[in-house]
């Protein structure tokens, strides 16, 4: 029962622009002339890299992790609706990603690179001619596609056992965004201090890619766009509409702000009703789990159960069944409790 | 409530699902109303006032609030009264509308266990007033007792053509006898309502798993006993029961497969209380025990899906 999002987006399927108003960053190391398993992950210390896919995970650990996995997945699908800030990357800064990729890949040992992209024709012609030796897996357009278990299970054909990290099924998934900074890295000596990211106010139609400097106030990023920004009736929501959660104008931009989306307070405010029961966040939900049932055991205490337990953790909260719920129940904010009764 | 994600809303809201139902419901009954028998639509209108006006007073006296946006409890009279005959007089029609609000939908509210309010109210008359709902009327004289489809098939072994079902007109020998095909208002027009039923799924205001899983098994355990799955589901409330009762949300099942076991459970064992007992459409005993089914449906979905994901590991 997922429908398309009405939100009045500008059509995200065409090639969005990459704008940098802001001056670019200085070089200040020599780059990376070798790379070495033994040294590589000290260097994404070094650089300062996290999963700029928006968990924040260190790449150092997921690397060392993952040496001896066979295939490494250029994650280049939005997690979020509406952000399009990996392919716009991809399309953009082919350079870059293919250094880091080809970085990561021989650091690992992988002999198999796998670029994962929406399924758009434009933009997969395109990426045949710019990364000519990945292979490349299209996914739907659809939330939620970019999480590494969905990536998975479309790799794989099966959907990956509870618990089970990529890296022990011979894969290693990396953020499009995450590879860049690698390539910035090695190419240009310039360490993880600018984050590529979404800004949009859909009630004005204003929809910009942007590379803003990290720790900068979010106030001086409204201002070099000039969006006329009202902390009564907007609301900013950083890192995306579903698992995203409200910065105010003084908070800085970190590695894991994926976009910034302002959206219309007066939009949002809805009244919570009953549970009607009709199992609309059954039908909706991606792992195919029983969100009102599982919320129900929450509130009850009945947090025992086995089969509450191998459910509880196979939810990764990504909140679609809040969203179709027809009243407004806020169903993730139980289940994020519950993850506490595990 | 503060403002937190997910910021996105999708789908229907359950606000105007009830008013939507409500609409589609008002399409045959104006229909029925305009062709045969004129008062109807008024009728059926003023009796879901009163639903209304009962789960107001109910309201009031349990919880001390007034609250007067109470069209779920209009539907369910609506339903009621459009699977009766317009010539159900008022006193029948009054208690089985208390009974329906009072005992069987607003105390329930919450709980897993829920009955199908509208045929909870449907049953009291058919086992209190059995003389009252059998009264199909015809229009060339007001209240005279005349064959279902159903009973026609059954007594005389005669079976109305499909034209005839779909439009709900007869014509032909039988047309002297009765112009219309009898039988109670919101089942007159099986067609029209099959389309409001489509409209009502592309809306996303009903599920339509449970309906199909119904009408599928019923037709296919219709056509296992030797009768005719066509005539079988075009005449009778069928179609009706599978727009506006069996994908009532609130008494069937939440999970994807507990709705298909209970659409499957309701459509078999109408099928065989039609061909095994003396009852011509026993939709109001198949809808019970479907929702009779639902709380263990969902608990064995639950465990199931559990259970599938500890094999996994």
């Amino acid at each position: 029962m997922l429908r398309h999002i009405k939100t009045n987006w500008p059509d995200l399927l065409h090639f969005q622009p990459l704008e940098t108003p802001f001056p670019a960053p200085e070089r200040i190391f020599p780059g990376l002339e070798e790379i070495d398993p033994e040294t590589f992950p000290a260097f994404l210390d070094e650089i300062g890299l996290v999963g700029m896919g928006g968990s924040g995970f260190p790449a150092s650990e997921k690397i060392r992790a993952s040496i001896g996995a066979h295939t490494l997945v250029i994650n280049g699908v939005e997690c979020e609706p509406g952000i399009t800030v990996d392919q716009t990357i991809l399309l953009h800064h082919p350079l870059w990603v293919q250094a880091g990729a080809n970085a990561c890949a021989k650091a690992i040992g992988a002999t198999q690179v796998v670029l994962a992209v929406k399924n758009n024709p434009d933009h997969i012609s395109r990426f045949r001619v710019l990364y000519p030796e990945y292979d490349i897996a299209p996914f739907p357009d659809r939330y939620p596609a970019g999480a590494e278990k969905l990536i998975l299970k479309k790799l794989t054909g099966k959907m990956p056992p509870p618990g089970v990290r990529p890296y022990q099924m011979g894969y290693l998934v990396q953020n499009a965004v995450s590879l860049r900074a690698i390539g910035r890295a090695i190419v240009d000596g310039i360490p993880v201090v600018e984050r590529p990211l979404t800004l949009t106010m859909p009630s004005t139609g204003f929809y910009k890619n942007i590379i803003a400097p990290l720790g900068l106030p979010i106030r001086d990023v409204l201002e070099a766009f000039n969006l006329p920004f009202d902390p009564e009736a907007h609301l900013i929501s950083a890192s995306g509409l579903m698992m995203g959660n409200e910065v105010g104008l003084d908070d800085c931009i970190e590695k894991t702000t994926l976009s910034l989306i302002i959206l219309e307070r007066s939009k949002l405010e809805e009244k919570e009703r009953g549970c009607i029961r009709c199992g609309t966040c059954n039908t909706a939900c991606p792992l195919g789990l029983h969100p009102y049932a599982l919320v129900e055991r929450i509130k009850k205490g009945r947090t025992k159960s086995p089969a509450f337990k191998a459910q509880m953790t196979e939810c990764f909260l990504c909140g679609v069944c809040s969203a179709v719920c027809p009243s407004h129940i806020p169903l993730i904010r139980t289940l994020e409790e519950g993850k506490q009764c595990l | 409530m503060p403002i937190a994600s997910p910021f996105l809303r999708m789908g229907a809201r359950s606000s105007g699902m009830v008013a939507w139902a409500m609409a589609a419901l008002m399409v045959p009954a104006t229909f029925y109303s305009i062709l045969y028998h004129s008062l109807f639509i008024f009728q059926m209108i003023g009796y879901a006032l009163l639903g209304m006006v009962a789960e107001g007073i109910y309201v009031l006296i349990v919880r001390r609030k007034l609250q007067l946006n109470s069209i779920a409890s209009g539907l369910t009279v609506a339903l009621i009264a459009a699977s009766v005959p317009p010539s159900m007089p008022f006193l029948p029609m009054l208690s089985s509308i208390l009974l329906a609000i009072w005992m069987m939908k607003l105390p329930m509210a919450g709980i897993p266990l829920r009955f199908n309010a509208a045929m909870a109210g449907r049953l009291f008359l058919m086992l209190v007033y059995s003389s009252h709902v059998v009264a199909w009327g015809t229009p060339t004289a007001d209240v005279i007792s005349t064959a279902t489809p159903q009973e026609l098939y059954r007594s005389e072994g005669f079976a109305l053509e499909l034209p005839q079902l779909l439009f709900g007109r007869v014509g032909g020998i039988w047309e002297e006898l009765f112009l219309l095909v009898p039988g109670s208002p919101g089942e007159t027009f099986p067609l029209i309502i099959l389309l409001l039923g489509a409209v009502l799924c592309w809306k996303g205001i009903v599920a339509w798993r449970t309906p199909i899983a119904f009408l599928i098994s019923f037709g296919i355990t219709t056509a296992l006993c030797g009768n005719s799955p066509m005539f079988n589901l075009f005449s009778a409330a069928t179609i009706f029961s599978a727009v506006f009762i069996v994908s009532d949300p609130v008494s069937t099942p939440m999970s994807k497969s507990g709705k298909i076991a209970c659409g499957i459970i309701i459509g078999v064992s109408n099928a065989l209380l039609r061909h095994f007992t003396y009852y011509t459409e026993a939709i109001v005993y198949a809808v019970l025990l479907g929702n009779l089914f639902t709380p263990l449906l969902d608990r064995i979905a639950f465990a199931a899906q559990g259970w599938r994901l500890q094999r996994r590991r």
